[in-house]
């Protein structure tokens, strides 16, 4: 090996050694050239390998047949990740596809998922709908019970209270009915129990007779428990009144009884 | 260094270490372009896909004697096939190889695979450009030497022209083609 100077020789040489185009006394020549430290020829070199790389890219490409893919592919075979099954699409599309698949399957499961959620999600949630109307009637006729309860023990507690029974009649003789009359207050607590429930147009009307005639003390609907409360206001002397009745009327009450009495002192 | 040559270097050191899913990347991306070179210069099909197995083979048994400071992997698998073509060339008989050309055997022309390396089609245009820019004399004179091997004294024997003259031609050209793929790679 020897080492020959740079000069503009063997940069003009470059090119055609890179072609493999010099003849046999010019290869030796660059040959013997290169081999020493000459940096310069060695990167000039580089370049022209690199343009002739693009030449050799430039030609048309051409897919290899499947035999010679699996020939190829098969010298990896029991190699650690090898792929060496015929196929025309490049791996990463198989990759790609699969974790695309992956990705589709995972994302209808998940939506067959949530959408059964959100079924039984909506299913509990009526479920606890009705759960709260019914505890709200619950609540609500508790409260109403109470109020009457604690009404009921205001006037029946009270000192001088007299009680007068009502009892069923015809249509209902099961039924019953309570006065609690307040004779220094002048106001009483009527009950009924276990009457009928009547239709829209109708309406139950407490009467109580004094003077020989009826006044009216009210209209009342029966509640889902079979009880109902009137409170009656303004009574007149207790001795006074000598009958409690109650009649069906047509809803909104009238001024004198007309229907068919079901209730009685 | 752009992208796909980053790509190319890590395939590199993974097939140099037994890596078997790099090494059908690696196919994937160049054989296409290797099976066309060899194509062009052995102008029989059947031989370029025995040749191309054999690049591939010498790739996969030798990838760590690769030299990124010398090519790149491109450069390195495209200049291995083209170095076997034309040993193969030499090999037989040069006035048979014209009258079998790929007339029979259509050869399976496709765009560059792999998408993401579209650049392919667009970099093989700008190579067709840039040979536009060398005088029909220059293009021959260096395609007889790239793609049928000749030396300086064959192609000038081939064309019938003096030897100095077809040293010029291919050392003008090699610089018009430096100019013109400098100017758009």
């Amino acid at each position: 090996m020897s080492d020959i100077p740079h000069s503009t020789r063997f940069e003009e040489l470059l090119p055609a050694y890179a072609l493999g185009a010099l003849d046999l006394d010019e290869l030796r020549e660059i040959e013997e050239h290169l081999a020493g430290s000459c940096g310069e020829c060695r990167r000039q070199l580089g370049l022209w390998n690199r343009d002739l790389e693009e030449l050799a890219a430039s030609v048309t490409p051409v897919i290899p047949s499947e035999t010679t893919r699996a020939r190829i592919l098969r010298v990896t075979a029991g190699v650690a990740g090898a792929a060496p099954s015929p196929r025309r699409l490049p791996w990463w599309i198989s990759v790609a596809a699969a974790a695309l698949l992956a990705v589709a399957v995972w994302g209808v499961a998940g939506q067959l998922r949530m959408r059964g959620d959100i079924e039984r999600l909506k299913a509990e949630r009526n479920s606890l709908a009705r759960q709260v109307e019914r505890l709200d009637r619950e609540v609500t006729q508790a409260r109403s019970e109470a109020q009457r309860a604690s009404q009921a023990l205001q006037v029946v507690a009270a000192p001088g209270v007299q009680s007068v029974t009502l009892a069923g009649l015809g249509p209902a003789p099961q039924a019953a009915g309570h006065t609690y009359v307040n004779p220094l207050r002048h106001d009483a607590l009527f009950y009924a129990f276990d009457l009928p429930a009547l239709p829209q147009d109708k309406t139950y009307q407490l009467w109580y007779i004094a003077g020989g005639k009826p006044v009216s003390a009210g209209t009342f609907a029966m509640d889902p428990g079979g009880i109902a409360s009137v409170k009656v206001e303004q009574l007149p002397a207790l001795a006074s009144i000598k009958v409690w009745a109650v009649t069906i009327e047509p809803a909104g009450g009238v001024p004198q009884p007309t229907g068919a009495m079901v209730l009685k002192s | 260094m752009a992208e796909t040559d980053k790509e190319d270097l890590q395939l590199m050191s993974r097939v140099a270490a037994r890596d078997g899913v790099a090494f059908t990347r690696l196919f994937e991306l160049h054989a296409p372009v290797a099976l066309g070179l060899l194509s062009r210069i052995l102008a029989r099909r059947m031989e370029a896909e025995e040749v191309l197995q054999e690049v591939f083979l010498q790739v996969w048994t030798q990838a760590d004697r690769y030299d990124a400071d010398r090519s790149t992997p491109r450069g390195w698998i495209l200049m291995l096939a083209r170095s076997r073509a034309l040993d193969r060339l030499r090999r037989r008989d040069a006035s048979r190889r014209r009258e079998e050309v790929v007339g029979g055997e259509q050869a399976d022309t496709v765009p560059p695979v792999g998408t993401e390396r579209i650049e392919g089609a667009e970099r093989q245009h700008q190579v067709y450009s840039a040979l536009k820019a060398l005088s029909a004399e220059q293009r021959r004179c260096i395609e007889l030497a790239f793609f049928e091997g000749l030396t300086h004294t064959q192609i000038a024997e081939r064309l019938e022209a003096p030897l100095g003259t077809v040293k010029s031609r291919i050392l003008l050209g090699m610089n018009k083609l430096r100019q013109a793929l400098s100017a758009q790679l």
